[in-house]
């Protein structure tokens, strides 16, 4: 799998911009298995470690290309480090992230480098992420410098290309990142992140600065760019209803772990974990007459210091018994495509 | 209708920048019903919370300018009051409560220190008879003078057992250890809590909150909207609620303000609003929010464009720019706000006292958001309203030309 990868990249010309090697048919795009992420935590004159933040704790999930995961869950339970290990960004602790078959914890620095191409990441504030002194030419011709494709005249064109593939006018090549508003900045990062046509583009809180209409113009885009380039998306949110509203499947997490997995539809219409119901039924409704029970969960989250045992949930769960405290609940199929990890998930539908 | 307890007339305001002086306000008029919550909804930079910072007398200075208009608080123009009055105002009639508590708090002090500020500042509760001025004055000489903290160990022990019921009032747990720590010390949701207390500490009777749960996990913004609406009733409080969702918006408001660009757009019970919003920008907003009940994975309906720059507004409407009914006349002439109820449309549908009989919609003056003089003779017209304390009529006014062919 390596090789071929490698070779496109060396091989790439004006031409057949945006080409690579075709997929492994029996593998899924993404494959992360019991993924870990800890970071020590330090203290004292010698900086000894006394703990661990458990960050991400043994979450597993699988991508297929052209699809679109959701990862949704509360500040703090892990979602965007998910993202960030998987991009190689932050390294994983234990466990494997598998593309297309291929395991990423193994790459050399060479093979990363070739390897981004394909996987791409657009940050929820762009103003952070784009370079203040560039101009958007030179942001967006940056990629295809750094992979040595194309001429400057071809990637000048190639910047402009980008511009209108995103809604902007080509003009906007000779322009700064101030002069955008916000959610043209982030049309900006997502024409920088498929520029290089990736297979995988995770979108780390993407939306979640926008403004209502404009968040809908974005999700629009990023719905019709995905079905024309055969993109794959790892949406990560804090925002139910944008995530559902984006993704085939949701994966719930809490506290590390993910609690619950499922089609998009049955998050809403039956989410069988105590925290997803929590969730669902704490978003607010544009819709005034609807009366609706909401469950509020008591408290806060607990510090992923030193978590909870068993089941992470039961500190706030109504239903919670000695078993969840006892013993970490298995994943358990709710129906062909809804797993949850609830002991008593049987009892509360 | 009661007598409404803040009435803001034609309020005009804006900040002089390096280019120029900018209008951000322009000619925005609400009234707020005491004990219920008035939604002030938009997009950022719509002006939303910068209305409410001119209430609370607030603006950044020497930067912010109200430059017209009147903001009447019981009947007290806080526009143009002195200082010493607006001492008083702040905190003790009109609390505010904002975004994000960590910046609102001082991080290099403990929670008990803050918390003891509001409340030495406040006194013990209100004196209903003094005068206004005459207290902030006071208030203003003993708060300059004494920089200690408390003046006795009583008045310590005092100060900390009003400040633990304040916390407890609020729902934070153990009250007790939270006064000694630090706002980094505490969660989101637990810091947005002590601000509600600092904010209550004066028993005001106005309480605008300025997008109070916007930095919160959803679940936490439960938690707090259940919190307010508890407080609201149990003190009776009027609300001003700044917020872009319009979630939050249709479970916790009883009118709502739509705001764009400065003026507003659509002014409605929040039943009716989102039923029938009349402005194509409501409209437009209200299609544009994913949902949960609706399939996934479609285009969802967007307003085309950006708002416009500040200084580069439509002559006419400014929404015309963007508005797929907009005509010639949309892009010169000033759409005023004009009743758009239908007659025999009820209010109110979460009160079942209020909804039993209906009342035809009055038709509003039609200048009323155009020039200041419109007010002098709106004012006795509503205080005559007042009296008659009738059951309400629906109150749906649209900013618009052509809102009439969007109903049809």
């Amino acid at each position: 799998m390596s090789a071929p990868l490698l070779e496109t990249h060396e091989s790439h010309t004006v031409s057949e911009h945006g080409q690579t090697p075709a997929p492994r048919a029996n593998a899924p795009l993404l494959e992360v298995r019991n993924l870990t992420k800890f970071f020590p935590v330090r203290a004292g004159v010698f900086l000894r470690k006394v703990g661990d933040v458990h960050a991400v704790d043994d979450v597993s999930f699988t991508l297929d290309r052209g699809e679109t995961l959701g990862l949704v869950g509360e500040s703090g339970c892990g979602k965007s480090t998910v993202g960030k290990t998987i991009l190689n960004l932050l390294r994983p602790t234990a466990g494997q992230v598998l593309f297309e078959g291929r395991d990423l914890g193994t790459l050399s620095h060479a093979e990363w480098r070739a390897m981004r191409r394909d996987i791409q990441i657009v940050f929820q504030d762009p103003m952070e992420s784009l370079n203040a002194r560039h101009t958007v030419g030179q942001i967006l011709e940056e990629p295809f410098v750094i992979h040595k494709l194309g001429t400057p005249e071809a990637r000048n064109v190639w910047a402009r290309d980008l511009l209108e593939r995103v809604g902007l006018p080509r003009s906007a090549v000779s322009r700064f990142p101030h002069e955008f508003s916000g959610g043209q900045r982030q049309r900006i990062g997502i024409a920088r992140a498929i520029a290089l046509r990736p297979k995988l583009i995770i979108c780390d809180e993407a939306v979640s600065a926008l403004d209502v209409s404009v968040r809908a113009q974005i999700i629009n885009l990023l719905l019709e760019l995905q079905r024309d380039m055969e993109l794959a998306l790892l949406f990560i949110a804090h925002d139910l209803a944008v995530v559902r509203h984006i993704s085939n499947e949701v994966a719930v997490m809490y506290l590390g772990r993910i609690v619950e997995r499922a089609p998009s539809r049955d998050i809403y219409e039956r989410p069988s974990h105590p925290y997803t119901q929590a969730l669902v039924s704490a978003i607010p409704l544009p819709d005034p007459d609807r009366d609706r029970d909401r469950i509020v969960l008591e408290g806060d989250v607990p510090s992923p210091i030193s978590p909870p045992t068993g089941c992470r949930f039961h500190t706030r769960c109504t239903y919670a018994l000695e078993v969840c405290e006892a013993k970490t609940p298995e994943w358990e199929p709710v129906s062909e495509r809804q797993q949850v990890a609830c002991h008593r998930w049987r009892e509360l539908r | 209708m009661a007598e409404p307890i803040l009435r803001v007339d034609n309020l005009c305001c804006g900040f002089h920048t390096e280019d120029g002086y900018i209008r951000v306000v322009d000619g925005v008029s609400f009234e707020c019903e005491a004990g219920k919550t008035l939604g002030l909804v938009g997009e950022s930079g719509c002006g939303k919370t910068v209305s409410a910072l001119a209430v609370m007398g607030l603006l950044p200075q020497p930067a912010g300018v109200v430059e017209e208009g009147r903001i009447l608080f019981r009947g007290e123009d806080l526009a143009s009051t002195s200082h010493e009055t607006m001492r008083v105002v702040r905190g003790q009639k009109i609390g505010m409560i904002f975004q994000e508590p960590m910046t609102a708090l001082n991080p290099v002090h403990r929670v008990g220190k803050q918390l003891f500020e509001a409340l030495r500042l406040y006194g013990s509760g209100r004196d209903q008879d003094e005068p206004a001025v005459a207290g902030g004055a006071a208030l203003g000489r003993r708060n300059r003078r004494g920089r200690r903290l408390y003046e006795s160990r009583s008045e310590k022990d005092e100060l900390t057992a009003r400040a633990v019921e304040q916390l407890e009032q609020v729902g934070i747990p153990d009250p007790v250890r939270r006064l000694r720590e630090y706002p980094h010390q505490l969660s989101g949701g637990m810091r947005q809590r002590v601000m509600i207390a600092m904010a209550l500490a004066g028993q005001p009777d106005i309480l605008i909150a300025d997008e109070p749960t916007t930095a919160l996990d959803v679940t936490v913004q439960a938690q707090i909207l259940d919190l307010l609406r508890e407080l609201q009733q149990a003190r009776g409080m009027t609300m001003i609620f700044i917020t872009h969702d319009l979630g939050v918006v249709a479970e916790f408001c009883d009118e709502v303000l739509v705001m764009y660009a400065g003026r507003i757009a659509e002014r409605a019970p929040v039943g009716q609003l989102f039923k029938m919003p009349r402005h194509p920008y409501t409209r437009g907003l209200i299609e544009s929010l994913p949902r949960m009940d609706t399939p996934s994975r479609t285009p969802l309906n967007t307003i085309e464009g950006v708002v416009p720059k500040l200084t580069e507004m439509p002559a006419g409407c400014r929404f015309s720019n963007r508005c797929a009914y907009a005509d010639e006349r949309c892009g010169r002439e000033v759409p005023v706000l004009e009743s758009c109820a239908q007659p025999g449309a009820v209010g109110e549908p979460r009160d079942p006292k209020r909804s039993g009989e209906a009342q035809a919609a009055e038709p509003r003056d039609p200048k009323r958001s155009g020039e200041a003089e419109a007010a002098e003779p709106r004012d006795l017209k509503r205080s005559g309203e007042g009296e008659a304390a009738e059951p309400r009529a629906v109150r749906h006014e649209v900013a618009c030309h052509h809102w009439q062919r969007l109903a049809a």
